[in-house]
């Protein structure tokens, strides 16, 4: 106690020291936007002096006292910070630009906002604006390609699916790859709870479903240590930090906004199943090759053209359509210069570009913030979510429902429907009619979410802030799955009914120090944070229930059945940060930071994260003046950081017993071994980053190397079973990822009514696997490409994070039109089993990235954006579960139709055998194979922003008129709708691929 | 004021500190710790009842042991008609260490269990609890220890008359009396771990409550008893031509009054009960909720999908007719393509809804006879062994002996065990190799297996030395 309050003596000494300077003047003064709008609560700082400060009012004006000679800074979120000479000017009006004219200069990051050029660490940030334009459904999609190291890939092209992220490669090979999202300092859950994802499995994908992208000011992304080890615990795959939008003081301000669209497959490479009369030549061939005569009804392969008679059509076009997407918002911000707020509702409906899937969201978001007294503020941030989701199948697999997989195994003679009306029940698909199952069944999710948020800060002295954020967030997920006898093949009516319950409460408390002496300026924060989650999920479900009354009232005790699940986790944190910098030239940041959770053993609970980066503002040294005219910005970072992985199960501690049964009496089994030193997976990263600026930023650089470590991973190992286990869950092995970014930006033309913008970016990872515990290798989780124990992805020693293992092909022969396979000796064979398993190349790309480009005259703008990979391989497997070469029991792919006919034919597939014994299509071999490298337009949009003559004669604000397309094309050579196959650079069976979209907008500010 | 401010501070920043930890502290509320279970008598008991589950499983009594042993001593063999492809390289001794028996893994799951109970009875007595409760469970744990080790090294190493008669002292397996997360034992030799197996026996055998039965278990047989003790006794004293002590627990479980042979009748009909028929002595429980389709049950019959596993035409010539066990054979009456005979000792309890499985009986009346026959034969005292051998032989309904030669005793024996996981380790104590006629299933370098060869003891699995290097492999396995 005795040290705080010298603490405060100090401090106010402080304040009154700097108050002593010489010749001053009172400069008043007015801060507005371009248009001359005023801009409410800028700070105006004196230069140099750490306790002058003032804020504008709500019509902008400030008034400060500054020595006559001296300088102001101007800075606002949300705005480029400016400085500006005194120079005995008493009056003056500033405007300053918003960040959609340029980036900011102030960026959020770690429980604060710093300057950019403050910045140390790698760090990444996209402005809501950029964001609110594109026909996304979720946050996540819009990210990707326009950062460099941050790979986005959708787990499925379903509206309001989830998505993978990953921040410089994947670092973690149990204990979850997704990043931290923070909004608006509080970390969210982002598990989701929808069906078939199960809680915390450690692979769960991140949904921001619940965000509207509307709603967000800016986005960060903290992508090395230093940046992120604040969030140490939960950092080591970087962290997200959204801040959403806030009212700022002024008259209130209303925007409505209206975006209608459509979507459809992206099928950029024409992938579709044969025709029926493709079909029917194909297997004649295939007959003839297996030495039977296609028109012998006695035949094992009859195959008469009079099959055709009754028509055919094509599944592929019925069971795909176009999706309508529209999107309603309207939003309301303002403020006094004691509260403002900004207030939002929102309806956005998808539907899918398959039968029966679909997406719909409301949303409704109040920010608020109050200044209670002079040194006391409070705020909140509540929003509540309501979305929907439905589906057909579990889409995405090889199920007989999916219709993404079956309509490439359906019959083109097939009809949908018999003569009477009824659905169909195909035998070459075991009797599953994926139209059947989109009309008839009910599949969804109804998610209920409440997010909301209380702070209270206090700033008794200037340089000092006691922040207390408080959260509770609430997830409810109802999903139904009902399954009608009309159209299961067996008949049977049967369900599920899930409810899962998730609940989040955070505390997050902070004091920060922040002080200027003269050239020096610190700032230090200590906090402290607690979380504890909880789960709970219920499910019952039953066969035979009666259809016209379809809920679980119905079942009979006999086929009854429920489950049920609950978990509980908690964090405790301790932190501190502390920077320093000395003249704008030389800045220094540390950071520490405890971790206690209850997911570790009771020995080894409590991690230490910490992190130091310095910068050197070269720019700002003397001796660069003679070239600052040209060569505006050089800076040079550095920094290296430990961070924590704690994304695992809970409990997997704990040794325990579980309830089993032997000879009608109830038992206890022991089912996991007790593991009291779990402890954190760490992530050890190296940044070294060079920012460049030329003509007034007008040419912009940033260069990033680094290298991430990730050791003592959360694997389960094989342990001796004399211990009475095979496996246990360690801490062993570790990974190596290491990489360079690069990002450019021009601003080409930059004058009058014209502007002209590019940028690039492009992210190089390779990743390694140094040690896995002794494993040698580890299988994925997906096996079911392999061929029995094998998967055709692996986690191997002194490899790449993934790489394929299967069979090499080795094309056809020309003179018999079999399929040749590589031998262990390196011979060739037809006969498949002969031919060993290899590792044969990576689904890592050489590089990733994104391009940009911005043109505007006036109100007019067009934008593009590209995104990029190169060099990966994909493992296209669909082949393998449709293609009958042997058996004709299925239709296939169109692509199969290029087969050997005659010898001398290379390059093209096998010839089909009917009855074959050597099936060359089977498993997972080279022959499946390709270059998964892609360039993919990822969004065009064209605008229009009314003239402010127009908007005053109309009264309004701004109207701004657009339209736009989400991947419109995309160049690439897979055999498949889309390349995009995600880090294991396979799916398996028929995946809900991406879609494409165009879309018509209008926004009305008034 | 500023000392108030203090005082606070400092209270909430202790309670914060306690609350840490407990805060921090989230135990699984879907399971048991291990502590608490092991921490009273009723967890302790239901974690020896848990003991038993891998007897049950498919990869012991309830398959592979059985199955294993038949296919690769020349009991059972594959036919086209019938081929899941399951049971091939146990026919042809097709082992590797990467590819060998999984009883190593059952064996130290189900000895683990059981240390952990033993470890922890000390001290749990109670006015309910009394002392001979804990010696009830404590020799069930004992028992079921030694059987797991017992048939840990029938599989991985030399059997032990082999090891007495040429004086080598060939590993064994690890014994383990406590289960250590962190140790990483070697192998004991045979002899020694024998020896291991008989103490554990004689000290069960001690403590138990003669009349004890495991409460609650659908069939009594299932669980350990003091006959089971002595009846496996009998067994392992056998197994190391201890002739007179063999005799001796033979002779415990023959003279007590709960066991009678089957009579010709009852032979047909007592394989398919559910609570263990009269001559039943230990068997493993296996319902619908414990079944496999691997299970015997699954892969000895032929009217379902698998069948894999059918009588040899050598092992079913034994049979002469009016004996009844070869009554107990069933031919594919479905196809008509295929021919063979397929065991009934597992043609299931008639489960519901089209599943079905069988118990595995483990120790029975009628080997008892035979072991004290072949005991007495090779010089146990007292012991009529032409009256052992012709007790069994003439119930059954084959001719009697008028003379024992231990040849006659192990053909006896060979029909009498058959599918019941006994005759593999029968030769291999006897010292004899397997001989067999070559066909489509079965290599021609693989048909014969002579005694002595490498081959009678299985490869360590390789997974279990990559992560124990004291692990020494048997001689010749890759």
């Amino acid at each position: 106690m005795r040290k705080i309050s010298k603490f405060f003596t100090v401090a106010v000494l402080l304040f009154v020291a700097t108050a002593a300077f010489a010749q001053r003047v009172y400069l008043n003064g007015t801060v507005t936007e371009k248009n001359g709008d005023p801009i409410a609560g800028v700070t105006i700082q004196e230069k140099g002096s750490a306790s002058n400060f003032a804020m504008t009012d709500s019509k902008g004006n400030f008034i400060i006292s500054v020595p006559q000679d001296g300088a102001i800074i101007l800075s606002c979120l949300g705005y480029v910070s400016a400085e500006v000479a005194v120079d005995g000017q008493k009056s003056m009006v500033i405007a300053l630009e918003t960040e959609t004219q340029k980036l900011a200069d102030v960026i959020v990051v770690a429980y604060g906002a710093v300057r950019r050029e403050a910045n140390t660490g790698s760090v990444l940030s996209v402005k809501g604006a950029e964001l609110a334009e594109a026909p996304a459904t979720s946050v996540d999609k819009l990210l990707s390609g326009k950062m460099a190291g941050v790979s986005i890939t959708a787990n499925s092209g379903a509206p309001g699916s989830s998505s993978n992220i990953r921040i410089r490669g994947t670092s973690s090979i149990n204990a979850g790859n997704e990043p931290l999202w923070v909004i608006d300092g509080i970390p969210v859950m982002t598990e989701d709870m929808r069906s078939g994802s199960y809680y915390g499995d450690g692979a769960a994908a991140s949904t921001t479903n619940f965000l509207n992208p509307n709603d967000i000011e800016s986005i960060t992304v903290l992508k090395d240590a230093a940046a992120a080890s604040v969030y140490g615990s939960r950092a080591a795959n970087g962290v997200i930090l959204v801040t959403t939008k806030s009212g700022k003081a002024g008259q209130a301000k209303f925007t409505a906004r209206v975006k209608v669209g459509a979507s459809q497959l992206a099928n950029d490479n024409n992938i579709r199943p044969m025709t029926g009369g493709e079909l029917i030549g194909y297997w004649r061939d295939a007959a003839v090759n297996g030495g039977y005569n296609p028109d012998d009804p006695t035949s094992a392969y009859y195959v008469p053209w009079s099959l055709l008679k009754d028509g055919t059509h094509n599944w592929y076009k019925d069971l795909t359509k176009v999706g309508l997407m529209q999107d309603y918002e309207i939003n309301a911000s303002g403020g006094t210069n004691r509260s403002s707020y900004y207030a939002s509702a929102s309806y956005h409906s998808n539907d899918g570009v398959y039968e029966g899937t679909g997406f719909q969201r409301v949303s409704v978001r109040l920010n608020a913030d109050y200044n209670l007294t002079k040194t006391l503020k409070t705020g909140t941030r509540i929003a509540g979510v309501y979305s929907k989701t439905q589906t057909t199948s579990r889409t995405g697999s090889s199920l007989y429902d999916n219709p993404a997989f079956t309509m490439f195994r359906l019959f083109p003679w097939t009809p949908i429907k018999n003569a009477d009306g009824s659905y169909t029940k195909p035998a070459e698909n075991k009797g599953y009619n994926p139209m059947a199952y989109a009309k008839l069944n009910e599949l969804f999710d109804n998610e209920y979410r409440l997010n909301g948020s209380m702070y209270l800060e206090w700033k008794p002295i200037k340089q000092l802030t006691l922040k207390s954020n408080n959260a509770i967030e609430f997830s409810y997920v109802n999903s139904r799955e009902y399954y009608n006898p009309l159209a299961k093949p067996d008949g049977v009516a049967a369900l599920q009914e899930t409810r899962q319950s998730n609940i989040r409460l955070t505390t997050s408390n902070t004091i920060t120090y922040n002080d200027i002496f003269g050239d020096h300026s610190v700032r230090v924060l200590a906090g402290q944070e607690a979380m504890k989650e909880s789960y709970d999920g219920l499910a019952g479900s039953a066969s035979g229930i009666n259809p016209d009354i379809p809920y679980l009232s119905t079942a009979t005790q006999a086929k009854d059945a429920t489950g049920y699940s609950r978990s509980a986790y908690t964090l405790l944190s301790f932190f501190g940060i502390a920077d320093y910098n000395y003249a704008n030239r030389y800045f220094l940041q540390g950071s520490v930071r405890g971790d206690g959770s209850s997911l570790f053993g009771s020995n080894n609970k409590w991690g230490c994260f910490w992190s130091v980066s310095g910068s050197w503002n070269i720019s700002n040294e003397k001796f660069m003046q003679p070239v600052t005219s040209w060569f505006n910005n050089l800076k040079l970072r550095v920094s290296y950081g430990v961070n924590g992985n704690n994304n695992i199960t809970p409990y997997l501690a704990y040794g325990v017993y579980g309830a089993g049964e032997y000879a009608g009496t109830s038992t206890m089994v022991p089912t996991r071994p007790s593991n009291e030193d779990l402890s954190w997976e760490k992530n050890k990263t190296w940044n070294v980053g060079l920012d460049l600026g030329f003509f007034d930023d007008r040419l912009t650089a940033t260069v990033d190397v680094y290298q991430r470590l990730t050791t003592d991973m959360l694997l389960s190992v094989r342990v001796p079973a004399t211990t009475g286990f095979g496996s246990n869950f360690r801490n062993v092995g570790s990974l190596e990822n290491k990489g360079v970014e690069l990002a450019l930006n021009g601003e080409i033309i930059r004058n009058g009514d014209w502007y002209w913008s590019v940028g690039a970016n492009i992210a190089m990872n390779r990743s390694k696997v140094l040690d896995l515990g002794g494993s040698g290798f580890l299988e994925t989780t997906d096996y079911r490409l392999g061929e029995g124990s094998d998967t055709p992805v692996r986690i191997a020693e002194g490899r790449s994070m993934y790489t394929f293992y299967i069979r090499e092909y080795a094309g056809v022969n020309p003179t018999t039109g079999e399929g040749l396979f590589v031998k262990e000796d390196g011979t060739l064979t037809s006969d498949r089993s002969e031919a060993p398993f290899k590792y044969i190349g990576s689904p890592e790309p050489l590089a990733t990235g994104g391009f940009n480009t911005v043109l505007s005259w006036k109100g007019l703008s067009l934008s593009a954006y590209f995104m990029y990979s190169y060099g990966n391989k994909v493992l296209v497997d669909n082949w393998y579960i449709t293609d009958g070469e042997d058996t004709l029991a299925s239709n296939s792919y169109a692509k199969a139709l290029n087969y050997w006919k005659k010898p001398g034919d290379t390059g093209c597939n096998p010839k089909p055998i009917a009855g074959g014994s050597n099936v060359w299509y089977a498993g997972a071999s080279s022959r499946f194979l390709q270059d998964g490298s892609y360039l993919r337009i990822k969004d065009i949009t064209l605008s229009y922003d009314l003239p402010e003559k127009a908007l005053n004669a109309m009264r309004i604000k701004g109207l701004k008129l657009y339209v736009s397309a989400l991947n419109p094309y995309t160049f690439h050579h897979v055999d498949a709708f889309d390349p995009d196959f995600g880090e294991l650079g396979y799916a398996y069976g028929g995946a809900y691929t991406l879609t494409k979209s165009f879309i018509g907008g209008i926004e009305l500010t008034f | 004021m500023k000392n108030k401010f203090a005082y606070t501070a400092i209270i909430i920043a202790s309670l914060s500190l306690s609350a840490c930890k407990d805060f921090l502290t989230q135990e699984p509320p879907l399971s048991q710790s291990t502590e608490l279970t092991l921490s009273t008598y009723e967890g302790l008991d239901k974690a020896t009842a848990g003991a038993y589950s891998y007897l049950a499983s498919d990869g012991w009594y309830g398959g592979d042991w059985v199955l294993s042993c038949e296919m690769r001593s020349g009991n059972g063999e594959k036919n086209l008609g019938h081929n899941s492809n399951r049971y091939v390289p146990e026919l042809n001794w097709n082992y590797l260490s990467d590819a060998t028996s999984a009883q190593w893994l059952y064996t130290y799951y189900t000895v683990a269990k059981c240390n952990n109970v033993i470890d922890n009875l000390a001290g749990k007595e109670s006015a309910s609890v009394s002392s001979q409760d804990l010696n009830n469970l404590k020799a069930e744990c004992l028992f079921l220890r030694a059987l797991s080790h017992f048939d840990c090294v029938r599989i991985y190493a030399q059997p032990y008359s082999y090891v007495k008669a040429t004086g080598k002292s060939n590993l064994g397996i690890p014994y383990i009396y406590h289960t250590n997360p962190s140790a990483k034992p070697a192998r004991e030799t045979v002899k020694k771990v024998y020896e291991n197996i008989v103490a554990d026996l004689l000290e069960a055998e001690s403590i138990i409550d003669p009349s004890y039965c495991r409460k609650n278990f659908t069939s009594p047989k299932a669980s350990v008893t003091l006959p089971a003790i002595q009846g496996l006794l009998s067994r392992v004293y056998l197994y190391m031509e201890d002739w007179d002590n063999s005799a001796i627990y033979a002779s415990k479980v023959i003279g007590n009054s709960a066991y009678s042979l089957y009579s010709k009748d009852r032979y047909k009909t007592a394989w398919k009960e559910d609570k263990g028929a009269e001559e039943v002595i230990f068997e493993a429980y296996i319902d619908l909720s414990n079944y496999s389709n691997l299970d015997v049950c699954y892969m000895t019959n032929p009217a379902g999908t698998y069948g894999d596993c059918l009588c040899s035409a050598e092992l079913y010539a034994l049979y002469e007719d009016g004996d009844v066990r070869k009554e107990l054979y069933t031919e594919d009456k479905n196809a008509g393509h295929c021919s063979g005979h397929w065991t009934l000792k597992y043609s299931g309890k008639g489960l519901s809804d089209g599943v079905d499985a069988n118990n595995t009986v483990i120790i029975r009346l009628s080997e008892m006879y035979l072991n004290r026959a072949e005991a007495g034969r090779r010089g146990a005292q007292g012991v009529d062994y032409l009256a052992d051998l012709n007790a069994v032989a003439e119930l059954r309904g084959a001719s009697k002996y008028p003379s024992a030669t231990i040849a006659d005793i192990q053909k006896e024996r060979r029909k009498e065990l058959a599918w019941e996981g006994h005759y593999l380790y029968d030769l291999a104590r006897w010292q004899k190799g397997v001989v067999r006629t070559a066909d489509a299933f079965l290599m021609q370098k693989n048909a014969n297996i002579p005694f002595p060869s490498y081959k009678w003891a299985l490869p360590i699995p390789k997974s279990e030395r990559e992560v124990n290097k004291n692990l020494e492999q048997n001689p010749e396995w890759k």
